[in-house]
């Protein structure tokens, strides 16, 4: 719990968490430093810590879908990058449709991944039945699934990431919360934490469910919000279940882990805010449990080891928040991933870190920059396959 | 050597092979990384070796899904140990008819009161400040049904057990704590061994030395042995090894024999022995008081932690009493403490003797015995924990990394993450790591404790998906 050790750095990273990691990564490969990143907690104790470790490529806008093609290609990289083995595993990802209606909006996901040279697959009942072994009769008329789709470890990526931007110069301080920064003229030149203030001109907020409270804490409005999600792990068993399974419908998903635990959670509504704390809800257990006994009744003798829960950092159009905020010089978001954090983070840290830099990224502010929650007219869009 | 989860078969388990190779275990987080195009293959491979058990088969959950048990009731006991107990039979006394939920099978009857093998998954307050809904716990009922309980009452008598140790070979066949013995005694009326090594010093050794004695050829003190012990010692013939370090366990297929080394004078004595007894360290079950919230205090003379109670076992959560060993009472003052909050709950004033608690404040006795142990050389596999397969080495090696912490190592190692959820190495790897980071167990910090307490089957938990909504809880 030691504070920053420098009184000046170029860039401060709110949120050691793999978007905020990753960002510094790319700032400490070009060469920008001194880097600082904070924490208010030890290392992987938000979501980066309690996610389900999957990393999907299919998404309904396009923008989305190369963010995630990029990301996948990080990750399949990340040992010879990293030195950790994350045990990134290509088992692909199936999105059941319970009727033909949600068929028909995967099918226009479908499309999209198409278009962009990934080669996803409408499956019928029996093509979901194949991948999905002891799937309840009638519990899904088809779907879709994307073979280089994957799962991997959250931890060991935290680790990776860790050592290796400290051993680039940049300096980790844990357990020091970022409480506010200072302004002059409508600029960024310190940070204030519970450990003391830095002199530092740029800012970026990757503090995930923490995002929200930092930015307003500002003078920022930003319509972030904190959800509380749950999730629970069994206890291991051979493995049999090759993709990760996922049915928006109801935001139920579960994968099968290297280790052989089945992970999974399942969307039940929470009241919004990091006040809540992290804690486990009576509803969660009955509800995940139902519906996957359900989907697959032979796991019904399968033990729950363990639940517990994080935040997700959801924004109300379901894209991230990514660039520097035009009311203040000098702050960057790097937030809003929704529970996609992992999914997006090595592609969209690499456009943080360029928009650090000065540099343009590809990235279309329409869709990714905060200026979209107040820029009237602007016409409303969304990413809709959220969950998952 | 049988091994249950051996490969081809349980008798010629080819995997028994890995740990030849792998003397220091498999490295799952730097190892298998390159070359790249290998990397799927390598998948196979673990994947063939991941998990306890095929997955189930089609008919395997059939009998486990059927109508969830509803239980709404003023007062709830958790544990039918000698606390639980007594506060059933206050309870009763005073014309009550209280629910007593006992995790072992077929725990004796208690006359009046209703008694229910069940486990627990969830174990939630009352929201404050309208204490509505009450206290609400999830699990499920032998064999598997599930279970919801709605209290206005809780109290929590889950008792205590012991403790693991950290030595060479302790996975071994023979190592076994004294609860583990006592029960393999009574279920097939005597223990599976003959010349058995006890490792205690105070009264649990004492009473695993009274009931095992005959079996018993030594008794090895991590301390000084106190006379009492000494005097049982001598009884049943068995030698004394005070402050003496257990190095480890020899024999292939079981314990053959116990290195013990003199913490005195440093000399290694190797005991012929065919078991190795712990009954050196006893722990409070305190997972519910986690669970619900209550203030709970570090208690260095035993390492752990204990709810903070008052006289009568009330905690800082209301309605929520702990008693007996949990609460940290000894042996002898759990009876008491269990009719004490008994009076307590039914508004009788009975007088009682102050409750009898363990030795609590002052130095731990094991925090100088691993230091002592860390200084010895080591070789092969020391495991931390048993259920994951922790090594020493690996902790030590994410320590030295600069990863800092009981969470922070967790995740690192996977320690305290197994079928016990941590009950057996997390006192231990807390002890250690306040060695090798140079700061107190309380600094160190604990892991979080989640639901379930117990492994709960899917089938039992999903039963409870009834119409009527659960409360969120907090």
């Amino acid at each position: 719990m030691t504070g920053p050790q420098r009184t000046e750095y170029a860039v401060a990273v709110v949120g050691a968490g793999v978007v905020g990691l990753y960002t510094a990564y790319h700032l400490a490969q070009a060469g920008v430093g001194p880097v600082l990143v904070l924490d208010r907690g030890f290392l992987s104790s938000g979501a980066s810590g309690r996610n389900g470790g999957g990393v999907r490529q299919q998404w309904e806008t396009r923008a989305t879908v190369r963010l995630a093609r990029e990301s996948v290609a990080a990750y399949r990289r990340f040992g010879r990058d990293f030195g950790y083995n994350i045990w990134f595993r290509q088992g692909g990802y199936v999105f059941l449709a319970e009727n033909e209606v949600a068929l028909g909006r995967l099918r226009i996901v479908h499309q999209t991944v198409r278009s962009e040279g990934l080669g996803s697959r409408i499956l019928d009942e029996a093509g979901v039945t194949r991948l999905v072994p002891g799937l309840a009769a009638g519990a899904a008329v088809g779907g879709t699934y994307l073979r280089t789709d994957g799962t991997l470890y959250p931890f060991p990526a935290i680790w990776g990431l860790y050592e290796a931007v400290r051993a680039r110069g940049v300096e980790v301080a844990l357990g020091v919360e970022a409480v506010g920064v200072e302004q002059e003229a409508g600029r960024v030149v310190g940070l204030v934490t519970r450990s003391g203030s830095v002199r530092v001109p740029k800012v970026v907020n990757a503090a995930g469910g923490w995002s929200g409270d930092l930015s307003r804490s500002v003078g920022l409005e930003v319509p972030n919000r904190a959800t509380r999600h749950e999730i629970l792990a069994t206890e291991p068993i051979k493995p049999f279940l090759d993709p990760m399974v996922v049915r928006p419908s109801d935001g139920l998903y579960f994968s099968q882990t290297m280790r052989g635990e089945i992970v999974g959670g399942l969307t039940v509504p929470h009241e919004p805010g990091t006040a809540q704390g992290m804690g486990s809800s009576a509803a969660f257990l009955p509800r995940m449990a139902a519906a996957l006994t359900r989907l697959i009744p032979r796991l019904g003798g399968l033990g729950v080891l363990r639940a517990w829960s994080g935040f997700y950092d959801d924004t109300p159009d379901g894209f991230p928040v990514i660039g520097e905020d035009p009311r203040l010089t000098g702050f960057y978001h790097a937030n809003g991933f929704g529970g996609h954090g992992f999914m997006l983070a090595p592609a969209s840290s690499r456009r943080v870190a360029q928009s650090v830099m000065g540099e343009k990224t590809d990235l279309d502010p329409g869709l990714f920059g905060v200026g979209r929650f107040f820029t009237p007219g602007e016409a409303p869009r969304a990413e809709r396959l959220q969950l998952g | 050597m049988v091994a249950d989860h051996g490969w081809p078969s349980r008798r010629l388990d080819l995997l028994a092979g890995f740990d030849l190779i792998f003397r220091h275990g498999i490295d799952t987080l730097h190892g298998f990384r390159r070359p790249a195009f290998a990397t799927p293959f390598y998948q196979r491979v673990i994947r063939r070796l991941a998990g306890y058990g095929a997955p189930p088969s089609a008919t395997a959950s059939v009998g486990l899904t059927g109508p969830p048990t509803l239980l709404d009731v003023d007062t709830v006991i958790v544990g039918a140990g000698r606390s639980g107990r007594a506060v059933a039979g206050a309870l009763v006394a005073a014309g009550l008819h209280p629910l007593v939920v006992e995790r072992r099978l077929q725990p004796p009857p208690i006359p009046g009161a209703d008694l229910l093998t069940a486990t627990t998954a969830t174990f939630l307050p009352p929201r404050v400040p309208t204490g509505d809904p009450p206290f609400e716990i999830l699990g499920s009922v032998e064999p598997g049904r599930g279970l919801r309980i709605r209290a206005r009452r809780v109290v929590v008598a889950t008792g205590s057990y012991d403790g693991g140790l950290l030595f060479e070979s302790s996975d071994r066949p023979g190592v076994v704590t004294a609860d583990g013995a006592l029960a393999m005694r009574d279920g097939r009326g005597q223990p599976p061994f003959r010349r058995a090594v006890v490792f205690g010093s105070g009264d649990r050794a004492k009473a695993a030395l009274e009931q095992l004695g005959d079996h018993v050829v030594a008794v090895a003190s991590p301390t000084e042995v106190p006379p009492d012990l000494v005097a049982e010692a001598n009884r049943h013939g068995a030698l004394l090894y005070p402050r003496s370090l257990i190095l480890g366990v020899g024999g292939r297929r079981r314990v053959r024999s116990v290195t013990l080394r003199s913490r005195g004078d440093g000399t290694t004595t190797e005991v012929d022995a065919d078991a190795l007894v712990l009954a050196h360290r006893r722990l409070p079950n305190s997972q519910l008081f986690f669970q619900a919230g209550a203030r709970v205090a570090w208690r260095a003379g035993t390492g752990a932690y204990y709810p903070i109670v008052g006289d009568d076992g009330t905690t800082s959560v209301p309605g929520l009493w702990a008693v007996g060993s949990a609460a940290g009472a000894t042996t002898s003052g759990s009876i008491g403490s269990g009719e004490r909050t008994g009076a307590s709950l039914t508004g009788g004033s009975v007088p009682l003797a102050p409750i009898e608690r363990i030795r609590s404040e002052g130095p731990n006795d094991m925090e100088g015995y691993y230091r002592d142990l860390l200084r010895e050389s080591r070789t092969g596999r020391w495991i931390v924990c048993p259920c994951e397969d922790v090594l020493l080495g690996e902790v030590e090696h994410a320590s030295r990394s600069g990863y800092r912490g009981m969470e922070v190592i967790k995740r690192y190692t996977g320690v305290g993450t197994g079928l016990c959820q941590g009950r057996y190495c997390v006192p231990d790897t807390l002890l250690l790591l306040a060695l090798l980071e140079q700061r107190t167990p309380t600094e160190v910090g604990y892991l979080t404790q989640r639901p379930p307490v117990h492994p709960t089957p899917l089938a039992a938990l999903a039963a409870l998906n009834v119409s009527e909504p659960i409360s969120e809880g907090p």
